[in-house]
């Protein structure tokens, strides 16, 4: 997903120094992130939101419950879908249809990763077999685009899903034998989804011999090929995707899912330390901090 | 949204029988009988495989595959001079489009490029990129056209073994080919090859591990260009399925080989035999 | 290992802010006083001065304009810039210099491969991606100015050319401050290159042993030294800090903000909480060199 392009200098400098002295350009080791600014509830209008900065990477999440009829092939199951947008104001070369791939190829990266039916609860999320159940939009808009998109938007997905309200539904059964759907108008009836199965995405990103996480744009404009790890809080890899133009030997496939199942460990731990102290939170205070 | 104006299109609710047949089986039948699968393979037998080099005879390089019930055809353009709009490249590119049928699974598919054919044509794009010689053909586009005519399931591994060959068929240098395979895992049992029911077959105890893991391998290099895992697995339980899918790569490749050697002793004596092509299973 | 995860943190004013002078938004009547001579970022209309861009209004003698808060490069004759090369076309090469349009780069202004002092022949034409293709990094001093706004760059001096193994920074253009000599040999063992433009380049500073400046023909790729490294980044920290901040840079405050931060390893000077200290050190002490 790099968009710049570097001089022969500067990519045998980050080379060497990713590969000989575990010494990045900002003097980040190979395996260490940079700090997130994570803020959950920020959008009034969705069920639950949340935006996550990564030094020059911005994402905002907001999802939508909605009721309406099911999947034909699974009719007492709710579902998730997701839609990422590239705002233009990451990027000139993104207005119109200009990010549609790269939005598309994240997309489908999550749905991947969220369609393996243990992820959420989604019986849970039937209201009526067969014709009524609750689908998850999560709309994912990219604000800035620095280096690590993908990790980026997990956490984010999973801060906002871990936000999310959905109102609280009650089925009668009428005397003939119809069901009548009742949403509580009280706002302080909802129910919550159970968000501690949910994996956070490792980019392991190889360059020349070694491999970094959270790599920067220009680290990833040396490198030629990636790894997509699903990690969850046990270390289990709920998905893995090879991206990149690049070939890989077992090896360093193997290497790199080790230090992706560890990193994301303790990504998850972070992350779920966080959202039990500030993950409820629905006041916004703003943008401008 | 536009309309498919060269069909003539059923009404709007119009649903599948198949799904009708589906929800009035509630007795799913069970992925593995007595150690047999629904086709009759064992767990660890794959489909006899066919391959034809050159099936498509206006195409530069073409490459047709059939495992069993899954048939996939391959076209190959190219190299094309690539407008000069994005500026200058010095590599050349590989431009992939994937399709699959109208007819192709059980329930119809729309003509419309959906996302999971988006997303496969990337997948093949990005496991023939490693093998394909890109700097010896610079300013220039390789168009690689993938149609899926029947589904049966390892549809991404077939086409990306087929696309190699049409690569190679239509001559331009690589590498190394890339064979693609994949296999369904159930708890501790490996399902290798798997069919379309294998795939979406629920196991009996749902807290077994599922996951369907897709490899493309260049077998010369012994390196893998496209991995993909969907499911649940543990780190080590990964590394073991990769293993695996190699193995079977390098099983496909003799075949490979053999087809391709046929399909280049076919150009060197034009004299068509009278005989048919035997498979080469 | 440590992943740290906070809410977002606010921006608060430094308790030593000043309040500039005078501050104008576009629009804003300078002075009614015709006496003056209209300067950049001013149009007069009836006889009044008013300000076209948001900024701070300077004064020279009888000469008044605005200089705005943030914006692109606009280059001057003399400028030493960095850039990066877009597009190698027809016996030129287009440079990206952070400004409005592309800057330029002739083949007759750069020195050829070995120094020889000759006519440009068809064959340099068809070799110029040898020498410099897409994506190389440039040191280059701004020859003119075209009509349009674009630059005319040259790298006619040895010390100016292709840049070889280091960090390319950028941060705004209104950030550097014009001073007589942009190429900074630190004593930490780095050289800094301050580029108008808001390009900033680190490199290692070449020891005794290696050529002096030779326009980078011969891109040295040897690995660079831990040690070195070390000192490469602790500066992009560093001056990336500077520029978070709105400080001025120049060899002075960049010095001082490096020997402010060898307290901390450079990997915490990534944290905005840390670089505030150190930020806070260089201030006082800059105000206290001013005093």
């Amino acid at each position: 997903m790099a968009s710049i392009q570097l001089g022969e200098g500067e990519k045998t400098f980050i080379i060497h120094g990713i590969c000989k002295d575990d010494l990045r350009s900002d003097g980040r080791t190979c395996l260490s992130y940079r700090n997130f600014e994570l803020e959950c509830g920020v959008v009034s209008n969705t069920s639950g939101s949340a935006r996550l900065k990564l030094s020059n990477t911005q994402v905002l999440v907001g999802v939508k419950a909605e009721m309406g009829p099911p999947n034909p092939l699974n009719p007492s199951r709710g579902g998730i879908e997701f839609f990422v947008d590239f705002s233009a104001n990451a990027s000139p070369k993104f207005a119109g249809r200009g990010g549609d791939e790269l939005a598309a190829e994240i997309s489908n990266m999550l749905g991947l990763v969220y369609k393996n039916k243990k992820m959420l609860d989604y019986k849970s999320l039937c209201v009526i077999a067969g014709q009524c159940v609750w689908t998850l939009y999560a709309d994912i808009v990219v604000l800035e685009c620095g280096g690590n998109l993908l990790d980026a938007i997990a956490l984010a997905v999973k801060a906002a899903l871990y936000n999310t309200r959905i109102p609280l539904v009650t089925v009668h059964k009428d005397m003939d034998g119809t069901e009548d759907i009742d949403v509580s108008s009280n706002p302080h009836d909802f129910v919550t989804l159970d968000t501690k199965n949910l994996p956070v995405l490792v980019t392991v990103t190889t360059v020349g011999s070694g491999h970094i996480v959270d790599a920067t744009l220009e680290e990833e404009a040396c490198s030629m090929a990636c790894i997509v790890a699903a990690v969850n809080k046990e270390g289990a890899i709920d998905g893995m995707v090879k991206k990149g133009s690049g070939s890989l030997t077992i090896d360093s496939i193997y290497k790199m899912l080790t230090s992706a199942k560890q990193i994301g460990k303790d990504l998850n731990k972070s992350l779920d330390d966080f959202l039990s102290k500030k993950g409820s939170d629905m006041s916004s205070k703003g943008f401008l901090t | 949204m536009p309309t498919d104006t060269k069909r003539i299109q059923g009404p709007d609710a119009s649903q599948s029988t198949f799904l009708y047949k589906k929800r009035a089986n509630t007795v799913q039948p069970a992925l593995l009988e007595e150690g047999k699968r629904q086709d009759g393979r064992s767990p660890l037998e794959i489909r006899p495989i066919f391959l034809k080099a050159g099936a498509v005879s206006q195409a530069k390089g073409s490459c047709y595959m059939e495992m069993k019930n899954t048939k996939v055809i391959c076209a190959v353009y190219g190299p094309r001079e690539v407008p000069r709009r994005d500026g200058f490249v010095i590599n050349g590119q590989l431009r992939c489009e994937f399709k699959f049928a109208t007819f192709a699974s059980e329930v119809r598919h729309g003509h419309l490029t959906s996302h999971t054919e988006k997303d496969l044509a990337l997948q093949v794009q990005q496991a023939l990129e490693p093998a394909v010689c890109l700097h010896k053909i610079p300013k220039s586009q390789v168009d690689i056209f993938i149609t899926v005519l029947e589904n049966d399931g390892s549809v991404l591994s077939a086409a990306i073994t087929c696309a190699s060959i049409a690569v190679a068929n239509a001559g331009i240098e690589m590498y190394d080919l890339v064979i693609g395979s994949s296999l369904r895992q159930t708890g501790e049992t490996l399902l290798l090859d798997p069919t379309a029911f294998d795939e979406t077959a629920e196991s009996e105890s749902t807290d077994d591990t599922q996951a369907i893991v897709t490899v493309g391998f260049l077998p010369s290099l012994k390196q893998v260009s496209c991995s993909v895992q969907q499911g649940q697995l543990q780190c080590e339980d990964s590394i073991k399925a990769l293993q695996q899918c190699i193995d079977v790569c390098e099983r496909y490749y003799q075949v490979v080989y053999e087809c391709l050697k046929k399909s280049v002793k076919k150009l060197k004596s034009p004299v068509e035999s009278p005989m048919d092509e035997a498979p080469a299973s | 290992m440590a992943i740290f995860i906070t809410t977002p943190r606010k921006r608060h004013v430094c308790d030593e802010f000043t309040e500039p002078q005078r501050l104008v938004t576009p629009g804003a009547t300078i002075t009614a006083d015709s006496d003056f001579m209209r300067g950049h970022g001013t149009y007069m209309e009836e006889d009044e001065l008013i300000a076209s861009v948001a900024g701070v209004v300077e004064k020279v003698n009888k000469l008044i304009s605005v200089r705005p808060l943030k914006t692109r490069y606009n280059g001057e004759v003399g400028d030493v810039i960095v850039g990066r090369i877009q597009e190698v076309g027809q016996k030129r090469w287009k440079v990206d210099v952070n400004s409005r349009l592309n800057a330029i780069l002739m083949l007759s202004a750069v020195n050829l491969p070995g120094g020889e002092l000759r006519k440009r022949s068809a064959e340099d034409e068809l070799k110029m991606r040898q020498y410099l293709t897409e994506g190389d990094l440039i040191s280059a001093e701004v020859q003119s100015v075209f009509s349009d706004g674009a630059l005319s760059l040259h790298t006619r001096s040895l010390k100016y050319g292709k840049l070889g193994q280091g960090i390319m920074v950028r941060v705004s253009p209104s950030l550097i401050k014009r001073r007589k000599t942009h190429f900074h040999n630190l004593t930490c063992g780095a050289s800094v290159i301050l580029g108008n433009n808001g390009y900033v380049w680190i490199t290692r500073t070449p020891t005794e042993e290696e050529e002096a400046p030779d326009g980078g023909f011969v891109q040295n790729l040897q690995p660079v030294s831990d040690e070195d490294r070390r000192v490469l980044a602790r500066l992009r920290n560093c001056i990336l800090g500077l520029a978070d901040h709105r400080m001025m840079l120049y060899d002075t405050s960049v010095i001082y903000t490096y020997a402010a931060s060898e307290d901390y390893p450079v990997a915490d000077l990534l944290n905005p909480d840390i670089m505030k200290d150190v930020i806070l050190k260089v201030r006082q002490q800059l105000n206290q060199e001013a005093t």
